[in-house]
């Protein structure tokens, strides 16, 4: 039970994360086909924001894992 | 997450009920351990460092250790034989100590050597691998340091930003090589880089513009009555910050070396034939793992520089307003 909750919880902190990078990197594109001349300071904006979705989906992955861990301490 | 778990050679089992064992086996390898160790092979030359019962304790290797009848193997841990707790203070060069041991002495050799190229013949055109450590440092310098903090700051914290920048590159690129291991893939590098990128966030920021400011800081430009609410939502960010820092190296370090073994460790469950659909997938991995080195040492720099331009810039701000 315990090991079935650990893989709901990754896969639903994914399906976050890639929806919310997916968004990001939809704009962000649309951006820079707008305006091509400020593509380069959109791709690092998008990489800093890309990067602190990255991180709590991360939180919420590393959460499970210990949970994983937890759960079953022989593996 | 290190279960400390030496892999045994136990080739003559290819069965399923054991392919999850030995995927377990082979995540086992990713930890801290007390030798370095390439594929099923040890090598023994790490040394133990104990603080136990207010003296130290050197041992050469496991060897030695177990001949001096102070300390046995538990579990894979060390305890002392007398009443079997574990040492005070471990300081043991274990092998991610070792790697960093390692990156440095690389990293200070390569600089010194390209340090004494440009004292020789400044006006000569850069080449090898000078040209690669010039491009590096242009990129940190113009790309992610200049454009967020003012002319002054920059010059002060840059030899800070390189420092983290190659420090971490260096350490997530010698987890790529074979044998090698990712020192930014445990806790607690991260988490020292982390503390001392809190230190560097504040303390810049008390030395920009006075203590007083950035005890104002802390109300974050919200009106006085708000102060209850407000000081402490700001406190947390501070620590925040660097923790989640430390979570992002740590994690993308993790994740992606534990996708690699899982991909390998599927050959143990589906078979020989499925080897090389895997192995594909894996150098793939493995490339993306290059990037992904590269990146998070760019987002670590680049996140450090935001917070202290932040730290700075509210406090700024306040200076003017008042």
């Amino acid at each position: 039970m315990g090991l079935l909750g650990a893989a709901i919880g990754a896969g639903l902190a994914v399906i976050g994360a890639g929806l919310g990078i997916g968004k990001l990197a939809a704009a962000a594109l649309e951006g820079s086909a707008r305006q091509p001349e400020a593509a380069g300071n959109m791709r690092t904006t998008m990489i800093i924001a890309a990067a602190l979705i990255e991180g709590v989906a991360f939180f919420a992955i590393i959460v499970c894992m210990l949970f994983l861990f937890i759960q079953s301490p022989n593996a | 997450m290190s279960k400390e778990e030496n892999i045994h050679s136990e080739n003559n089992n290819e069965s399923s009920e054991n392919a999850g064992q030995k995927i377990n086996e082979l995540l086992s390898g990713l930890g801290d351990h007390y030798e370095f160790n390439y594929s099923t092979f040890h090598f023994d030359i790490l040394p133990y460092i104990f603080y136990d019962d207010g003296q130290f304790h050197f041992f050469k290797n496991k060897n030695s250790l177990e001949q001096s009848g102070l300390y046995t193997f538990e579990h894979h841990h060390p305890v002392s034989t007398a009443d079997h707790s574990a040492p005070d203070l471990d300081l043991s060069i274990t092998n991610l100590v070792a790697f960093q041991f390692i990156g440095a002495i690389l990293l200070i050799v390569g600089f010194i050597n390209v340090a004494r190229k440009y004292k020789k013949d400044s006006k000569k055109a850069p080449s090898g691998f000078q040209n690669m450590i010039e491009s590096l440092v242009l990129f940190v310098k113009e790309e992610v340091v200049r454009p967020n903090l003012d002319e002054k700051t920059t010059n002060k914290l840059l030899p800070y930003f390189l420092t983290l920048f190659f420090f971490i590159l260096i350490l997530n690129l010698l987890g790529m090589i074979p044998g090698g291991h990712a020192a930014t893939g445990s806790l607690g590098l991260p988490l020292a880089l982390a503390i001392i990128a809190f230190f560097v966030i504040n303390i810049v920021a008390m030395a920009q513009s006075g203590i007083g400011h950035w005890f104002h800081h802390l109300l974050g430009g919200a009106p006085v009555f708000l102060a209850p609410l407000m000081i402490p939502l700001e406190i947390m960010g501070m620590f925040v910050k660097p923790f989640a820092l430390t979570v992002r190296l740590f994690a993308n370090m993790v994740a992606g070396h534990v996708v690699l073994y899982i991909l390998i460790g599927l050959i143990f469950l589906f078979g020989v034939a499925f080897s090389p659909i895997l192995i594909g997938f894996s150098v793939f991995i493995f490339f993306l793992e290059i990037l992904v080195a590269f990146l998070q040492a760019y987002i670590f720099t680049m996140l450090t520089v935001i917070f202290v331009s932040l730290a700075i810039g509210e406090s700024h701000e306040e200076v003017h307003s008042h």
